[in-house]
């Protein structure tokens, strides 16, 4: 662990020198020839780690970087919309602030009536897999854009509180930091089953991460490692789990209640029963999500693909008839607003977004996260509770990052929903036919206008 | 012999079927089961299922009928002795005659039959029509049972059994024929045993005791069923429970993942599923094991919940033996995942009528039993506690028994060497004898020289002159209570009662909470007498410092006048969850200022003590009834008393105040709490304060059934971290606290930890190395005794289990480092 002397000796001086190279370096990169290799993996490509960089700068979208699509050879890599009309942009501009992308997520008959104008909304990241500053910066963020963040499975800190109305609080099966107040201040309350990165292994944290601030807020021992069950354990069946969701409900009768789930085979009898279970929104975590904290052998695919295990559930749901009584989101690998349309397109009603917004703040998937802070640890002070690396992110510039992402990301699912003749996202939602397969990553660049 | 039996069957089955996937996820339900020395009317399960509705979701109900009335069925006492019972459920009128005629009389003799009675579905707003049940009392014929004998080569096996082996083939040939899972469902088998029925219907279980009119109908044992299948609209009963072999029924809450590989077993077996849910193989291995196997029960509970690990060693070497063969036989055929079965049935040989409870080896679903020894002798098994009070309760109130309790209650302890995971109920209708006993066949043993107050000699009762001053101290009293009558007893309570009601209230309570040698007295009827009392002074006999309201009047409630005023809540009608349920009302008294809550006539609600928010702390809730699952939980400064026991996820996540339980607490106790001081009486259920942080400091005074404070992260208790104090103390009959002769039976303590500790009594030092995994077993410092005194000395003035008493040793005083062993994480 490295030593506090270093912060006496990091004086504030060298602290912004330190951001001031990050920043400088965030804005330029996206500018510079590089090598295929040199960043990024087949899902998150270079040039689509560059182009989130660019619109985190500047609110706009590279037409000089590949944005739309990673390398996975399958998945959204393959999938490409049926563009009905080409781009006009004047005309575009004109219908600009009509197209609606708002979304509904409580389409039941109790609880407070909420509506979010951006199809998505932040993922579980705990503190303790990520630092406080950057905790903050996406509920700032959330708040500015009127959607939601949420607080991970590592309890609640209490500098997150002011902004409460945009923060959700997530219940995982350890139970960290979840308390009746937490709970009531919360408008979603989001239970964790199961995260898709890791199915069937419940909540790590590793020793180094479990630093002194991680481990009061948990309520644990510092430096020892911290694992979640797997199961919960009040919850055997399933009207064990509708009793879950009646126990929130008899605490915060008025809040929204999300069960995140991961994609076994039989995904959608999982989703049915969260259904009669009594909850709002149904949480698909597929197998492509990232995870910041978790031993090397769980961080691989496992899992069912989301992009199978979004029809699957949403034909299901129709089948029995409650589709349009129910909010499904989609998380786990939604890297750009083509993902986030290709989803809805598939049947979500929106997304929950995780690692796109981490890159926003200058994540160079490099793969330590788990490190903490011995070894070299994250070196953008993302995936860290240390606190000298945690100070090379600054809240508020962080804010503004993820916030720009996002305002290009609106800017390009209007303009898809232009191309489609569409007014709405909520049309968009489970129009497969929408949908091309055009094989892997494809070539299609060219055709696109 | 049995491999003949099997084999007549490759007539009727297709040996190559492919297995299918289950259609259903089952996940969960509400079960209950009740045996009687009398028979019963239907309407004493109903309130119980009523009241576990929540564990249903009204797409299938159903239940068995055991040891019935030949008048109420309309036939001679021979018939119903010979004959069985064959219940055909018509759902497509269409084909009656047909198989009136290929089937019933082709191979049957009929005896009698008729169409069952029953209301109006959509009167009683049931969705889905239930099919007419056609009943005919039958006994194959007799030139088809010697030509099948013939056929098969069945010679030397005794006819009753082949006769019963035919049922069954022409229960499952009719079930394939009209009733395959897919397609057309024209007409199904409900039932074919002999002295039983069975019926269901898309609905409630409490439903089907409406519809088929059975309030009044009689039996010796009942199971009952709410089912909570979450896949598809339901249009037919057939994968409701009780599912049925030939003279036993079953149902199920639970879950298996090994379907698959027991369909494989069964397929070899020649047993082919058609329902294509969990519950009908399970019947399908039981009626295997029991009826073509001829397996002793303890054989068969051994192949379907294994004793395992530790408690497989604590065996003796002759069962060891045994014990492994069966597991080695039964390793596919043995359900995986989280099960509680119940079953019901009728062994016309043994002349027994039969009700057991098997849970499975992980004890991840909750179950309770209990046991009425009486002018009427009574078993009850149930998901949970609540639904049997329910029960007593009604019996009680209409005279058929003298007490509102059971006289025991315990819980299973799956896979276990001490009890098998297994209590079986058994009405011997030749010698009119009930017994309960466990796996091993080891009886559950009563206190019979003690007797219960029975109301009906009370009527010509005069009520003594008050012989007992206002000053009378209750600590005396107690210690006399051994030596005299019901009447004096009785004239004791009623002195009590006139006094200020919150005097009467605190000595009645006092009374009721505490165990203590009562003679020749039943404790079961001095607690209902307690209670009654109780209860009487709450309904009519309350003054200006108390308010009593119950649901009807819940929107008139006022600020609370100042905070010593008490609201007292009669329980009876809120329901048990949503806006209007006794937890939300107790919410929004609470934040109107009352700070003392009584709450009585409890049954089952849940989350009682949840939503009060952070820093409750001048809050008292005193509880009396059957108080639900999640009480207290999350609960942060507030105190809950408990007058009698508690059920599951009890303090889940607590943080702060202060739990107190008059009795034994349920599943997953104090789950991922993080705080609190909480004090039980008796025992809890598995995996008590698991996944626990902070400072929880808890005493348990009884033991668990396993898995204590598994993964508890609690820090260091000696600087402010969190503890349990395990007593492993017992109630006797007589009332009086004596050493358990295992302080931890199970397995598993403190497994995973790497905070917290537990001081664990045990004075005949019985731990062991094997059952720690991750812990080590270390001495008592002065500083740790000097921690656990004051929770000891606080235990000691609300229990009576005095500091002596648990440092006193067959006489001998010794010092608390002899006794106690402190469990810590070994890092």
């Amino acid at each position: 662990m490295p030593s506090l002397k270093l912060l006496n000796i990091l004086n504030p001086r060298a602290v912004e020198k330190h951001r001031e190279n990050i920043y400088r370096n965030l804005e330029i990169l996206p500018y510079l020839n590089f090598e295929e290799i040199a960043i990024g993996n087949y899902g998150w490509t270079k040039d689509l780690i560059l182009a989130t960089y660019y619109e985190a700068s500047t609110g706009k979208i590279p037409e000089h970087l590949e944005y739309r699509i990673g390398n996975r050879g399958d998945g959204f890599d393959s999938l490409d919309f049926k563009y009905k009309q080409s781009f006009d942009e004047k005309d575009f501009l004109k219908r600009f602030e009509e197209i609606d992308l708002s979304i509904d997520l409580n389409k039941r008959n109790y609880g407070e009536k909420i509506t979010i104008p951006v199809p998505f909304y932040g993922a579980g990241m705990s503190f303790g897999s990520i630092s406080l500053n950057v905790m903050i910066a996406r509920a700032m963020s959330a708040k500015t854009l009127g959607t939601f963040t949420s607080t991970g499975e590592g309890g609640y800190p209490k500098e997150l509180m002011k902004f409460k109305e945009n923060v959700i609080t997530q219940i995982s099966t350890g139970y960290f930091g979840v308390r009746e107040e937490t709970i009531l201040i919360s408008r979603i309350i989001e239970f964790k089953y199961a995260q898709g990165a890791k199915p069937g292994l419940g909540g790590h944290l590793l020793a180094p991460k479990v630093t002194p601030e991680v481990a009061e807020m948990r309520e644990v021992v510092p430096f020892v490692n911290i694992y979640q069950p797997f199961p919960f354990h009040s919850v055997y069946s399933v009207e064990d789990h509708k009793k879950h969701v009646d126990w929130i409900r008899a605490i915060n009768p008025n809040a929204l209640v999300s069960v995140k789930v991961s994609t076994p085979i039989d995904v959608d009898m999982v989703a049915i029963g969260i259904y009669y279970a009594g909850a709002h929104i149904i949480h698909l975590d597929g197998g492509y999500g990232g995870t910041g904290a978790s031993p090397e052998f769980a961080k691989k695919n496992i899992a069912m693909p989301i992009e199978f295990a979004i029809p699957k559930v949403h034909k299901y749901l129709l089948s029995e008839g409650v589709r349009e009584n129910i909010t499904l989101m989609a998380s786990g690998g939604i890297r750009t607003p083509h993902d986030v349309a290709k989803a809805i397109a598939l049947g979500a009603d929106g997304c929950v977004i995780g690692t796109a917004e981490l890159i926003a703040l200058g994540c160079t998937q490099c793969g330590n996260c788990e490190k903490g802070g011995r070894g070299r640890g994250c070196q953008i002070g993302i995936a860290t509770t240390n606190k000298v690396l945690s100070s090379l992110q600054d809240p508020r510039w962080g804010s503004k990052r993820i916030l720009n992402m996002y305002k290009a990301w609106c800017y390009e699912l209007k303009k898809i929903l232009y191309m489609l003749d569409l007014d709405s996202i909520r049309k968009l939602k489970g129009r497969k036919d929408l949908l091309l397969d055009k094989g892997p990553s494809f070539e299609g660049k060219e055709e696109y206008v | 012999m049995y491999n003949k039996l099997l084999k007549s069957r490759l007539k009727v089955i297709d040996r190559d079927f492919k297995v299918k996937n289950k259609i259903e996820a089952e996940g969960g339900c509400g079960v209950i089961g009740l045996a009687s020395s009398e028979q019963l009317e239907g309407r004493y399960l109903y309130q119980a299922l009523y009241q576990m509705k929540n564990r249903g979701n009204r797409k299938g109900g159903g239940i068995a009928a055991v040891g019935l009335s030949n008048i109420q069925l309309g036939v001679s006492k021979e018939m119903l002795n010979d004959c069985y019972i064959f219940q055909l459920a018509i759902l497509n009128e269409n084909y009656k005659d047909e198989i009136e005629k290929e089937y019933i009389s082709e191979f049957f003799e009929v005896y009698d039959s008729y169409k069952i009675e029953h209301l109006d579905h959509q009167k009683l707003g049931l969705e889905v029509r239930p099919p007419e049940i056609y009943r005919y009392f039958i006994k194959i014929r007799e030139d088809k049972l010697k030509k099948f004998i013939r056929e098969n080569e069945l010679e030397d096996i005794p006819e009753d059994k082949v006769e019963e082996e035919m049922i069954w083939q022409i229960s499952f040939m009719l079930n394939k024929k009209y009733y395959s899972s897919l397609g057309d469902k024209r007409a199904m088998v409900m039932s074919s045993g002999k002295n039983m029925i069975v019926l269901k219907l898309v609905g409630y279980g409490d439903e089907v005791i409406k519809y088929y009119k059975l309030d009044d109908f009689k039996a010796h044992v009942w199971i009952g069923h709410h089912r909570y299948p979450t896949k598809g609209k339901v249009w037919h009963p057939g994968g409701a429970h009780p599912f049925v072999g030939v003279n036993h029924a079953l149902v199920h809450n639970g879950d298996f993942s090994n379907y698959h590989p027991i369909v494989e077993y069964l397929k070899e077996r020649n047993y082919e599923p058609l329902f294509l849910t969990d519950t009908e193989v399970a019947i399908l291995v039981f009626d295997l094991l029991y009826r073509v196997y001829e397996y002793p029960l303890e054989y068969l509970i051994e192949a379907l919940a294994p004793t395992l690990e530790r408690d497989f060693y604590k065996l003796p070497l002759e069962k060891r033996k045994i014990y492994r063969e069966i597991q080695a036989l039964h390793m596919t055929s043995s359900p995986d995942g989280p099960w509680f079965f119940i079953i019901a049935g009728h062994d016309p040989r043994l002349k027994q009528f039969q009700l057991i409870g098997i849970t499975d080896t992980s004890m991840l679903r909750p179950q309770v039993f209990s046991y009425l020894d009486s002018n009427v002798k009574l078993g009850i098994v149930a998901s949970e506690r609540q639904a049997i009070n329910a029960i007593l309760r009604d019996l009680y109130e209409d005279t058929r028994i003298p007490s509102l309790f059971a006289d025991k209650y315990w819980v299973a302890r799956g896979e276990s060497h001490t009890d098998g995971g297994a209590f079986i109920y058994v009405y011997d209708y030749e010698k009119n004898k009930f017994e309960c006993f466990n796996k091993f066949g080891i009886k559950i043993k009563i206190p019979e020289y003690q007797e219960h107050y029975y109301l009906k000699l009370s009527n010509n009762q005069k009520i003594f002159n008050i012989k007992y001053d206002k000053n009378f101290d209750i600590d005396t009293f107690i210690k006399i209570i051994k030596d005299i009558g019901w009447e004096e007893l009785l004239s004791y309570i009623e002195s009590i009662k006139k006094r200020k009601p919150r005097e009467a209230i605190e000595l009645l309570t006092r009374l009721y909470d505490l165990p203590y040698n009562t003679g020749m007295k039943r404790r079961s009827s001095i607690k209902t007498i307690l209670l009654k009392a109780l209860y009487e002074i709450f309904d009519k006999y309350l003054d200006q410092e108390y308010k009593l309201i119950d649901f009807y009047e819940k929107d008139k409630l006022h600020e609370a006048k100042n905070s010593i005023q008490t609201l007292v809540i009669d329980s009876k009608y809120f329901p048990s969850e949503g806006e209007d349920s006794l937890s939300r009302f107790v919410v929004e008294a609470y934040k109107m200022g009352w700070r003392k809550i009584i709450v009585y006539n409890m049954r089952g609600q849940r989350f009682l003590g949840c939503g009060l928010g952070p820093n409750s702390d001048s809050l008292r809730i005193d509880v009396y009834g059957d108080s639900g699952d999640y009480l207290g939980s999350g609960l942060d400064g507030a105190e809950i008393y408990v007058h009698g026991s508690a059920q599951d996820q009890v303090a889940q996540i607590m943080k702060r105040g202060k739990i107190v339980i008059y009795g034994d607490v349920g599943q997953t106790f104090m789950y991922s709490s993080k705080g609190g001081e909480v004090y039980v009486l008796g025992s809890a259920a598995g995996r008590p304060l698991i996944n626990s942080v902070g400072k929880p400091r808890v005493v348990i005074n009884g033991t668990c059934l396993d898995y204590l404070a598994e993964s508890f992260m609690a820090g260091d208790p000696l600087k402010g971290g969190g503890f349990v104090i395990l007593n492993g103390i017992g109630i006797s009959d007589e009332g009086e606290y004596y050493n358990l002769e295992d302080p931890y039976p199970g397995g598993n303590l403190f497994s995973l930890a790497s905070g917290g500790a537990i001081y664990i009594r045990d004075p005949y030092n019985k731990l062991e190395e094997n059952q720690l995994h991750g812990g080590k077993y270390v001495m008592l410092t002065k500083d740790d005794w000097d921690l656990i005194l004051p929770y000891l000395k606080n235990n000691e003035k609300l229990f009576n289990i005095t500091l002596e008493f648990l440092l006193t040793i067959d006489g001998e005083k010794k010092s608390y480092n002899e006794i106690y062993k402190k469990v810590i994480p070994t890092k």
